[in-house]
């Protein structure tokens, strides 16, 4: 065990919350439980790691060790990552019979011939996904552990969650792979991020709510009703208002819980329209600006702001279609309908 | 006990008064009084030797056929004893079954009552209250059409257990498809359909991998049912392919070496597992190609075994994967225990 990998390991030990430590390390399974016991967790950090790094060298750890260890890391922490989806196409309907390990081979066997350094790892989950971690190196530098892609794939779909690289060149690569490996013909970004994977998954596979109307029978969301006040002397003088302002945002945004998304932004390319006495602006240059809605819980927000009386009811389909739509990122020009997104082909 | 000539070897020789002892007529004048004492090996009779058994005897012979005459009726006796008892322990039982019966029947009988009260006193309130404003002595119109809606409401909700059920919405219609296998019922997915100017999907709860752009373009427009029923077919056969995989790690994970890996559409399952031969266990690795997507039973099962296992392990083989191919994946491991357990019953 050399002494980079030696380090990797100690740092990434490092980043886990100390009452995390020994979980992870249960999870990863590499050292045994006898070797865990001796391991004081109480101790600061910098001494856990040095253990840790120790036992690792004990038991010779190598580099795709080290590389699960850091998948089990952030598939914990998932949310410290920013994640974009892609989107992939083909040609062709049929429905294929996706088998891991011919994936594997693929994805291994298309990187490895663009590029010979690199570390490629994989792990699946009970949700059927499959994790991909990359690090990157070049014709002559050994991978760098520090500068991984993550990639979240579940098989059989078109969508792929790339947590990439701070090196922006590879990314062309990394999407190739997949296509490649996956037995597609395109791959897009679709303009859609967020630190919650599972929101982003949510929001592409349609599991978010989205307020069926059917007669079957599901049980009902507990809701914050706000309690009915006793006093016989206030009267509600917009009772009818408040109930239509409750039925068109349960329309809008179902009864559960909404998928979580910090930003939404809208780059705006449209005309200054005014009354061309005034003589504002008065260019044929498109106004240009750009919104941008951050909170901890977007779509939570967007949903109070109405009930909320902070903002009319139904609020713009603008801001009420990002699941639909499966984007937060937009450009409105001037003729609407248009939003293309960027295409990266292999 | 009652009196009576159990056993006469011969006319001289009876019993009469059991209970006490018995009493040799012939003989009684005889002088010669002999106490016995059985005892044999093992013993198979013991008389006390407080009341000893008073035997006038003047043959021997006599005395052997009069004891054995005298164990045949003891052991009547206690036949009849016994038969006594259990009887009377039965009758005992009856008797206090129907005492308990009895007592629940007049608590019901009570409860009954309690609650007839309830009512009465109920619908005396309510026609006071209503005789104060009217008194209707039908139902109302209102009444009438409430509860007709309600029930029409309520067979509505009873059709989602149909499998696929509907609601107009302001735009097009709704569809719910429930899935079931084998009279579990699993997830619903939903379908909101625009219809003017022309049916199109307008939002969907199914999953990704289900190719529902495909079933479209082929039918939604031309045959809604069609469409409905080929949709709900996919989602039921994926829904069973599911439960199957997830019952068999659920169960039988013991047997299962690795990981059971599997796709999203679980259109492909690949996994190992232990079969017992000969007290040895040996690998079986198979692979589950389910071709038909609106099936949830695999039409190529692929199962390959190490080189050096035995050769009578390629019949089971066989015989598993013509299982898999017929039978629900968990099913037919229960089936391989079942049969292991047997086998290892037999000797």
């Amino acid at each position: 065990m050399d002494e980079i990998l030696a380090e990797y390991i100690r740092r990434t030990v490092l980043k886990i919350p100390r009452d995390e430590i020994k979980t992870v390390l249960q999870t990863w399974g590499f050292l045994s439980e006898a070797q865990l016991q001796t391991v004081n967790f109480h101790q600061i950090k910098e001494n856990i790691s040095q253990d840790v790094v120790r036992l690792c060298e004990e038991n010779s750890a190598d580099i795709k060790q080290a590389a699960v260890l850091d998948i089990i890391y952030n598939h914990i922490y998932s949310d410290k990552r920013v994640w974009s989806v892609y989107q992939m196409s083909k040609t062709g309907e049929e429905t294929e019979f996706f088998d891991l390990t011919d994936f594997k081979k693929k994805f291994k066997r298309r990187l490895r011939s663009a590029l010979k350094n690199v570390t490629i790892n994989f792990r699946e989950y009970e949700d059927n996904s499959i994790w991909i971690r990359i690090a990157w190196g070049t014709p002559y530098k050994k991978p760098n552990q520090y500068k991984s892609s993550y990639v979240v794939y579940h098989s059989q779909t078109p969508y792929v969650f790339i947590s990439a690289s701070v090196l922006k060149s590879t990314l062309p690569l990394l999407c190739q792979a997949l296509v490649v490996a996956s037995n597609y013909r395109d791959i897009r970004e679709m303009e859609l991020r967020s630190h919650s994977l599972n929101s982003l998954k949510d929001i592409v596979f349609k599991r978010y709510s989205q307020n069926f109307q059917t007669y079957y029978p599901r049980p009902l969301q507990e809701r914050n009703v706000a309690p009915e006040s006793a006093d016989l002397r206030i009267v509600q003088e917009n009772r009818h208002e408040k109930e239509r302002i409750e039925r068109v945002n349960r329309k809008v945004f179902g009864d559960g819980p909404q998928p979580k998304l910090e930003f939404a932004q809208y780059k705006l390319e449209t005309m200054f329209k005014s009354d061309p006495k005034m003589g504002v602006l008065d260019k044929k240059e498109p106004f240009r600006c750009l919104v941008k809605f951050s909170s901890p819980h977007l779509l939570e927000s967007l949903k109070s702001l109405a009930p909320a009386g902070m903002a009319d009811a139904p609020l713009s389909p603008l801001l009420t279609c990002i699941p639909q739509k499966a984007r937060n990122y937009f450009k409105i020009r001037e003729k609407k309908g248009i939003f293309p997104g960027s295409f990266v082909s292999p | 006990m009652e009196e009576g000539k159990a056993y006469s070897p011969c006319g001289e020789l009876s019993v009469w008064g059991a209970g006490c002892l018995p009493v040799l007529r012939p003989f009684e004048k005889l002088s010669q009084v002999v106490s016995l004492r059985i005892c044999a090996e093992p013993p198979l009779f013991w008389v006390p030797q407080r009341r000893p058994l008073i035997i006038t005897a003047w043959v021997f012979e006599r005395v052997v056929l009069f004891l054995a005459g005298v164990f045949a009726h003891l052991e009547m006796l206690e036949a009849r004893a016994c038969e006594a008892a259990t009887k009377k322990e039965e009758t005992e039982r009856q008797e206090e079954k129907l005492a308990r019966l009895k007592a629940r029947v007049e608590e019901l009988r009570l409860q009954r009552d309690e609650l007839q009260a309830k009512v009465d006193l109920q619908q005396k309130r309510q026609l006071g209250k209503e005789g104060v404003a009217s008194a209707p002595a039908q139902p109302s119109a209102q009444a009438v059409l409430e509860w007709k809606i309600r029930s029409v409401e309520a067979m509505l909700q009873v059709f989602y257990l149909t499998g696929i059920s509907g609601k107009l919405t302001k735009l097009g219609v709704c569809f719910c498809i429930s899935t079931a296998y084998e009279g579990t019922y699993l997830d619903s997915y939903y379908l909101d359909l625009l219809t003017k100017p022309e049916v199109q999907i307008h939002r969907h709860s199914v999953p990704v991998f289900i190719p529902l752009g495909q079933i479209a373009k082929k039918y939604l427009q031309t045959d809604i049912r069609r469409f409905l029923s080929v949709l709900s077919d996919h989602l039921n056969a994926y829904a069973g392919r599911r439960y199957q995989a997830d019952q068999l790690q659920e169960h039988f994970s013991d047997q299962i070496e690795g990981t059971l890996q599997r796709n999203s559409l679980c259109n492909l399952l690949v996994f190992n597992y232990n079969v017992l031969s000969k007290r040895k266990t040996f690998l079986f690795n198979v692979r589950l190609l389910y071709g038909d997507l609106c099936c949830s039973l695999p039409t190529e099962v692929v199962i390959s075994c190490t080189p050096d296992a035995p050769a009578s392990l390629a019949e089971t083989a066989a015989a598993h994967s013509d299982l898999f191919r017929r039978v629900a994946l968990h099913k037919a491991f229960r089936s391989f225990s079942s049969a292991e357990e047997n086998m290892d019953g037999a000797p």
